[in-house]
């Protein structure tokens, strides 16, 4: 069963990048899957669209085995540093009897070393991206690809397929090195306290440099600042930083330091309150600050990851849609036409008609193609079925009928004409479809095929069709 | 039945373009347009939803045939005041809803009496006649908010006389053509539509809202497709394994066809998603190709449209050199007196010549097992991404343009292509992650996003044009 992919982590990061090579969605499903989720956060949908469609990936899960290798690697850092920071802590601390522990020594290492590695940290955190590629090869993650390239399970992680950036590597890898770091002064800490209690250490202080017990003493009060109120005993004075001095010159140890043995042994509280402070606390910062960061370089890469930026506009675009439910009734169009187009024509006809024509059109027709006929009526139009009636009875012998060309020929037309032809007196009628006045008359053959293909239906002899 | 969305029924005579107006406004290439009369048989709705939920609903329908018949019914049944001439309407549909001969009739005026708004359509480019008024009338006793659209089907222009005696029966009168009408010209029209009735301004300005938002990811999707199909043709390398120390002819020639057949297959689908993406499913596979097979990605036609000149590439070139160049002026700040920029530019024109006519680089590759791989690809030709990126911009920019209402073969006009869509500074940008494609080398993100804001620059550019 898939783990659920609710916070933004390294593990959806690479899931999504994992699903996004197989599955996008459609704008439609992308849309209403985001108007099902009540909360409105880009980040938020992404993690429940992830959550509720990775069950597509059907392979095995990139990130399940890469963060078991990074765990793993991880783990096993983080145990070393811990043995590392209580073994160097032990060694410290080993007091031969002969000459007593430098608190100096112990100093840069507890709380001298640490700082330093949060300043490079720090430098790394403010050069931001310029430094970068160059953490990104101080990461475990760029050398255990390199590592793993010689391991049995080589093949198992394709490393070129990961998305990572130089800069998400940073951060990983930053965030990584607080908790080892952290591990590493705990394992310090570990070891000063367990030899405190288990044997009778005596701290002393000594430098090749000129430095009077004074000066040493403003030094380690201003170290103590952070405790000095709540741990005054955790501030070492200056009668105990002066009884504490020593020099390695002669074959023993000080008579007085000797004589006040039992005093040399309060510059434990300082140490482990330095330790405390300095090392671990001041590291637990550095690992949130770092934690921040990684977060919010993971939630930048999230979102730029290829085909992100196209699911959160589809999130965000309404889904329009415009189909119809309804099937489409095809019309069977009539490919073969047996009318012919009489060239010949009359130039006389008992009866010319003007199928939706005015009075005044058919006599410009009449002008114009000077076709002569008895009876010039004409029909359909604002025409009533009375009106067209009256003319049909009329009529007999060879009729010619005027059509708008460009008009189709409607039912209502069709009506009229089977009227027409059951008139027995008529002889013939003839259909003569015309262009427009300004094209004088002249129709186009597209428009004459609608006509044509139409007066198909009709199966009567007296039916023809003319050019005029 | 009424609903609380606004509903239009294009009504009108047959073969006036109701369809092709629909099919325009639904985005709907699947619609049958013909110029039989009757095409449409049965009324159809389109609504328009915006997640699912209807916005409006337009509703196809067939043309009037026996608007006489109808009319002498109305007439002989209607001695009412005009305010129940609706009702007399309704009767007609009632009493005639299984009546053969009245199918159409009833068919167009259902949805009216149903609370439909009536979007008329004529025919501009043909004489206006007397005829219509008949169904004007009918129309006008369906007592729905309605309007007129001229549809200029052919060349002439008659909207003048037309415009006065639609005025006579419609509120609005407007002109509007599916084949050719812009995204804007849709738009439009849908305002209009807006203004018929108060209460249908709200949801019509919704639809346009959605519109205008879904037309913006249609434009950044294509754009995306086009951007990831330009990395993968320019770095795409073909591999094959070959017997000898050397290729032989034919293993060459099997090469370069196999290359070519690759790029055409990516070009093919980078096709299929744009239509896709612009909804133009009904393409037909003849058409796909746009008549863009006559000029073949790889013939010297498709480089003179779409390819650069040999000015402009020489220009391109040298500019793009100058940048590798320029790197090193910066990298010893300056001391080199710029000599790297010239360096780079000569370097950089010369390369572009004689990049030209050299399409194909093919390389043998030694293998450790003693087996050799015949390698063809990235294209070296300075050109060629020019070449693609030209027809894939144009290609979707008919997309884009294209009608659904369009059912015709797309000509490829024979113009100066890229210098047109791509300036000088644009192809500066795009030249650098050319000549990282070509090299082989990865683009960062960072590139391939300056890449795709330039492209989606030059593609609006070209749905202005």
């Amino acid at each position: 069963m898939q783990q659920k992919t609710t916070q933004l982590s390294l593990k959806s990061y690479l899931d999504l990048n994992q699903l996004l090579t197989i599955y996008k969605g459609s704008h439609e499903e992308n849309r209403l899957f985001s108007l099902s989720q009540k909360n409105r956060n880009s980040i938020v949908i992404l993690l429940a669209w992830l959550e509720k469609n990775l069950y597509r990936v059907t392979s095995e899960l990139e990130s399940a085995k890469y963060l078991h290798y990074l765990t793993l690697f991880s783990s096993l850092f983080g145990f070393i540093a811990l043995i590392l920071g209580f073994s160097t802590g032990f060694a410290l601390l080993s007091y031969s009897g002969s000459e007593p522990v430098n608190v100096i020594y112990l100093l840069l290492v507890m709380v001298g070393l640490p700082l330093l590695s949060m300043l490079l940290s720090l430098l790394s955190i403010i050069f931001g991206n310029r430094g970068a590629n160059f953490f990104a090869h101080l990461s475990p993650l760029y050398y255990l690809e390199r590592v793993v390239n010689f391991l049995p399970f080589a093949k198992k992680i394709e490393f070129s397929s990961l998305p990572f950036s130089a800069t998400l590597s940073k951060w990983i890898f930053l965030q990584r090195v607080q908790i080892f770091s952290f591990l590493f002064s705990l394992g310090l800490f570990l070891a000063l306290i367990l030899m405190i209690i288990s044997k009778d250490i005596a701290f002393g202080w000594s430098t090749t440099l000129q430095v009077d017990a004074k000066s040493f003493q403003t030094l380690l009060a201003t170290l103590s600042l952070p405790w000095r109120e709540f741990i005054p005993s955790a501030v070492p004075s200056l009668e105990l930083v002066e009884l504490s001095h020593y020099f390695r010159l002669g074959k023993h140890l000080d008579s007085n330091m000797i004589h006040n043995a039992d005093k040399l042994g309060a510059w434990w509280k300082f140490l482990a309150m330095a330790t405390l402070t300095y090392a671990l606390g001041l590291r637990l910062i550095f690992w949130g600050v770092t934690s921040y960061l990684f977060k919010q370089q993971l939630k930048k890469e999230f979102l730029s990851l290829n085909g992100v930026s196209k699911l959160i506009k589809e999130f965000q675009t309404p889904f329009v849609s415009t189909q119809s439910h309804k099937d489409e009734k095809h019309l069977e169009i009539k490919e073969n036409i047996v009318h012919k187009v009489e060239e010949n024509v009359d130039e006389e006809y008992q009866a010319i008609l003007g199928w939706n024509f005015s009075d005044e059109q058919l006599l410009l027709i009449e002008d114009s193609l000077s076709i002569k006929a008895k009876i010039k009526e004409p029909v359909g139009g604002k025409n009533s079925f009375l009106d067209d009636k009256n003319i049909i009875d009329k009529l007999k012998g060879d009729i010619l009928i005027y059509v708008k060309a460009w008009e189709p020929p409607t039912m209502d037309f069709m009506d009229f004409l089977e009227d027409v032809l059951d008139n027995s007196s008529i002889k013939s009628v003839n259909i003569a479809p015309l262009g427009t006045a300004e094209s004088q008359y002249k129709y186009t053959q597209e428009d004459m095929e609608i006509w044509l293909r139409k007066l198909e239906s009709i199966d009567s002899d007296k039916l023809g069709v003319v050019n005029v | 039945m009424s609903s609380s969305y606004p509903k239009f029924a294009v009504v009108g005579h047959p073969n006036k373009g109701k369809s092709s107006i629909v099919a325009s406004l639904a985005l709907d290439d699947s619609i049958q347009i013909g110029n039989t009369p009757g095409t449409t048989q049965v009324k159809r709705a389109f609504p328009l939803k915006v997640d699912g939920k209807i916005v409006y609903e337009l509703f196809d329908t067939p043309g009037f045939q026996r608007a006489r018949r109808v009319y002498a019914w109305l007439e002989e049944h209607g001695d009412v005041p005009a305010s129940k001439r609706v009702d007399v309407v309704k009767e007609f549909v009632h009493r005639h809803r299984d009546n053969e001969r009245f199918r159409d009739e009833v068919e167009l005026l259902e949805p009216i009496i149903n609370g439909a708004g009536v979007i008329y359509v004529v025919d501009a480019s043909k004489p206006y006649g007397a005829e219509y008024e008949i169904e004007m009338e009918i129309l006008r006793w369906c007592g729905q908010p309605s309007m007129a659209i001229l549809n200029l089907i052919g060349d002439d222009d008659y909207r003048e006389e037309w415009s006065r005696a639609l005025g006579q029966y419609f509120r609005l009168v407007r002109t509007y053509n599916p084949m050719t009408a812009s995204y804007k010209e849709h738009i439009e029209l849908l305002e209009s539509m807006a203004q018929l009735n108060e209460d249908w301004t709200k949801p019509i300005k919704q639809a346009i809202d959605a519109l205008n938002r879904h037309y913006e990811l249609k434009i950044e999707q294509t754009i995306s497709t086009i951007s990831d199909y330009m990395i993968k043709v320019l770095s795409f390398v073909h591999k094959q394994k070959i017997r000898g120390e050397e290729a032989t002819p034919t293993e060459k020639k099997r090469a370069k066809e196999a290359y070519k057949k690759k790029i055409l297959s990516y070009e093919h689908k980078e096709q299929e998603s744009v239509e896709k993406i612009w909804q133009h499913n009904g393409v037909e596979k003849s058409k796909e190709e746009l008549n863009l097979e006559r000029c073949g990605l790889f013939s010297e036609e498709s480089a003179s449209i779409f390819g650069l000149s040999q000015k402009e590439l020489i220009i391109t070139g040298a500019s793009a050199g100058a940048i590798t160049g320029g790197g090193l002026d910066l990298l010893v700040a300056g001391s080199s007196f710029f000599l790297g920029t010239l360096i780079g530019g000569v370097v950089g024109g010369v390369g572009a010549m004689y990049g030209f006519n050299n399409l194909y680089e093919l390389r043998v590759l030694g293998q450790s097992i003693g087996k050799r791989e015949l390698s063809v690809g990235p294209m070296q030709n300075l050109n060629f991404p020019y070449i693609v990126l030209g027809r894939a911009l144009y290609h979707a920019s008919l997309m884009a343009k294209r009608s659904h209402a369009t059912r015709g073969v797309i000509e490829l006009k024979n113009i100066s292509f890229t210098e047109e869509i791509i300036s000088s500074e644009s192809r500066k940008i795009l030249e650098k992650v050319h000549i990282k494609l070509r090299k082989g080398k990865e683009i960062t993100k960072e590139e391939q996003e300056e890449y795709t804001s330039t492209l989606h620059k030059s593609f609006l550019e070209l749905l202005k044009s």
